[in-house]
């Protein structure tokens, strides 16, 4: 066996270091150092406008302890399965189609996919605000057409609108891994399903949905784990009762002062999406 | 292929990266000025003129509420900002967590001429000294499309209007209790005990349904009424200007004996990096010019004799510059004791 391992290995590896190093210095003061921090802070606790930095479990306490904070995680949670699911009942039929039918097609679908990327996260969320407005397009149509008597509030600053939002602006996280599974699904398995008599359903079932699972679950994770600590769209485009974790977060640090609880909070978020990561690693092991 | 494309990419930022290198030298010849301000403040009206003046600039972010002014300000421990145009309920917080200095008025050749009852007020004296230098005030006032609202609202309770469901709109600031406690009847509204929070409380969730959405920022107010998605509001003054200039039908109440308001002041931090400049920027704002330049970019009060005279007799009658006498009814915002609890009663409201 040593003979047929290249001679190099047996070097120290120190160009391998060299390279390492950058990227884990960045890693490690960017990324490492400010988790810790965070971590740091949540358990200390804000008296009278000053960070006491004692051991405390305070701000888990409040948390826990108040109706309207379980009452925004609740709701934090559900958007954020809501958003996922959808994105991931309009992407599988999306991708299936771009790869199955796009022909040479293919990539110019798959850049339409991507696109709404390069445009500014804000100006979408603001162009959603400008649809569904009371003088918006929507309310302008319908009006217009005579199909209402008067522009409708109902379509803005609800959670509608706010969902809405989500699965429109996350949507291309979710279609792009999708796309990837496709492509990399061998069509003869679909012809040999066939051979055997499984009708198409049954063949989408058993071989094709297994196959594309990985695609859609790390889609989800994305999609999730992005609407999870979003604060801008609710912030803009959501209800006045619509506010989510993400904005409690924001207003800890940038209006309360109370950072213990913001990072309590973020601290939080993290939790639920390794949590959630687990669960669908796993899961993607099973297949 | 992929390697051209990538590598005509780096060269690109790199020529933008040296396009802007040298600019930046340029500007650091002269000082920048950096504050936390209530929108309208540091208008590009006036604040020219001051650049004009002392070849200083002027960067401003605008804050929302006084607990964000007071959060953002604390955020850098102070050294992210200059000055702060502190309104009376945090003036005390900042003195207090030791991020503002005491001001050497002999530095300021317009110091006398602030009104006399403010100089030396409660919200900017603290030990004795001096810590911040008023230069504004003003009530929060009701402001209605006239196209859509009529008749004439006369007081506080067209918010609570079945006409008017939805398109109603609030800051999102827990000094709003305050304004609630005053339509409660309450004589002290910053004094209040639990029994007061709890009706407070019941009496916001019963506006609730009317409200479209809440504030944050002058500019949001202004965009929410020009798209038709309010129709009244509790807000600043400066709406009225800005809908006004917009050529948007609006106009302001000022129900009576159920205004609060504020007074505003100049505090210079503690680590501020140009302490000159932050001098030479309030002597400009107690000058006529900086009156003036204020008063017309906001529609506030002024608080010094200058500009009282470059406004003129008429104008400072209709701000109260005279006699003051408004600024006395309004039930101005000042340090609340169990503020925590206000924070704490506004999120449940909010959430």
């Amino acid at each position: 066996m040593t003979a047929i391992s290249p001679p190099t290995a047996r070097r120290p590896p120190v160009g391998l270091y060299a390279t390492l190093l950058p990227p884990l210095l960045w890693m490690g003061l960017l990324y490492f150092v400010p988790l810790a921090l965070l971590i740091v802070y949540s358990f200390w606790r804000l008296d009278s406008f000053e960070i006491v930095q004692e051991f405390s479990l305070d701000n888990f306490q409040t948390i826990f302890a108040s109706a309207a904070y379980r009452r925004v995680l609740v709701r934090t949670g559900m958007t954020a399965l809501g958003v996922t699911l959808i994105d991931a009942a309009i992407a599988i039929p999306l991708a299936l189609a771009i790869t199955r039918y796009g022909g040479r097609w293919r990539s110019l679908l798959t850049l339409l996919i991507i696109l709404p990327l390069w445009s500014s996260y804000l100006v979408r969320v603001f162009a959603w605000k400008i649809i569904l407005g009371y003088n918006g397009v929507i309310n302008s149509a319908l009006v217009g057409l005579g199909i209402l008597q008067e522009p409708s509030s109902a379509f803005l600053y609800n959670s509608f609108s706010t969902m809405l939002t989500f699965v429109h602006v996350w949507l291309p996280f979710m279609v792009l891994p999708v796309i990837t599974a496709f492509e990399r699904h061998p069509p003869e398995l679909l012809e040999a399903s066939a051979d055997l008599n499984a009708p198409p359903w049954g063949t989408f079932r058993r071989v094709t949905l297994p196959l594309v699972l990985p695609g859609v679950l790390a889609g989800s994770i994305n999609v999730f784990a992005l609407t999870l600590g979003d604060f801008i769209t609710p912030g803009l485009g959501g209800g006045p009762q619509g506010i989510m974790l993400g904005n409690l977060i924001a207003s800890q640090f940038g209006v309360s002062y109370n950072w213990p609880l913001g990072a309590a909070f973020a601290l939080l978020v993290m939790v639920v999406v390794c949590s959630g990561l687990a669960v669908m690693l796993r899961l993607i092991r099973t297949f | 292929m992929g390697h051209r494309l990538v590598s005509a990419i780096l060269i690109s930022l790199l020529s933008l990266g040296t396009l802007l290198l040298p600019a930046a030298p340029a500007q650091a010849v002269n000082c920048m000025l950096t504050a936390i301000v209530w929108e309208g403040y540091t208008d590009p009206a006036f604040t020219d003129d001051f650049e004009a003046q002392t070849g200083c600039r002027i960067k401003a972010t605008y804050a929302g509420s006084s607990d964000e002014m007071f959060a953002k300000f604390r955020a850098g421990g102070g050294r992210n900002y200059d000055l702060i145009s502190a309104s009376g309920d945090i003036t005390e917080r900042l003195y207090r967590a030791g991020l503002v200095r005491s001001i050497e008025t002999e530095r300021l050749t317009n110091y006398d001429e602030v009104f006399s009852p403010f100089q030396g007020g409660k919200w900017n004296t603290f030990d004795g000294q001096p810590y911040g230098v008023t230069f504004a005030w003003g009530p929060n006032v009701l402001i209605y499309s006239t196209d859509a609202v009529s008749p004439e609202p006369d007081s506080w309770n067209v918010l609570f209007d079945p006409a008017y469901e939805g398109q109603v709109t609030i800051p999102d600031n827990p000094m709003t209790i305050a304004d609630a406690a005053l339509w409660l009847g309450k004589t002290d509204p910053y004094g209040l005990s639990e029994a007061d929070l709890a009706q407070v409380k019941e009496k916001l969730l019963e506006l609730r349904p009317q409200i479209r959405k809440f504030w944050t920022t002058a500019g949001e107010l202004a965009n929410l009424f020009q798209s038709g998605e309010v129709v009244v509001a509790h807000a600043w003054p400066i709406t009225e200007k800005q809908l006004t200039e917009a050529d948007f039908p609006a106009e302001s109440v000022s129900p009576p004996g159920k205004l609060t308001g504020w007074t505003d002041s100049w505090m210079i931090s503690q680590k501020a990096r140009n302490v000159d400049a932050a001098y030479q920027w309030i002597d400009f704002i107690l000058s006529g010019a900086g009156q003036k330049g204020v008063i017309e970019a906001t529609g506030y009060s002024g608080a010094t004799e200058l500009g009282t005279e470059a406004v003129g007799p008429e104008r400072a009658k209709e701000l109260f510059m005279d006699d003051l006498s408004l600024h006395s009814k309004i039930n101005m915002w000042q340090s609340v004791k169990n503020y925590d609890r206000w924070v704490e009663v506004w999120n449940e409201i909010r959430s």
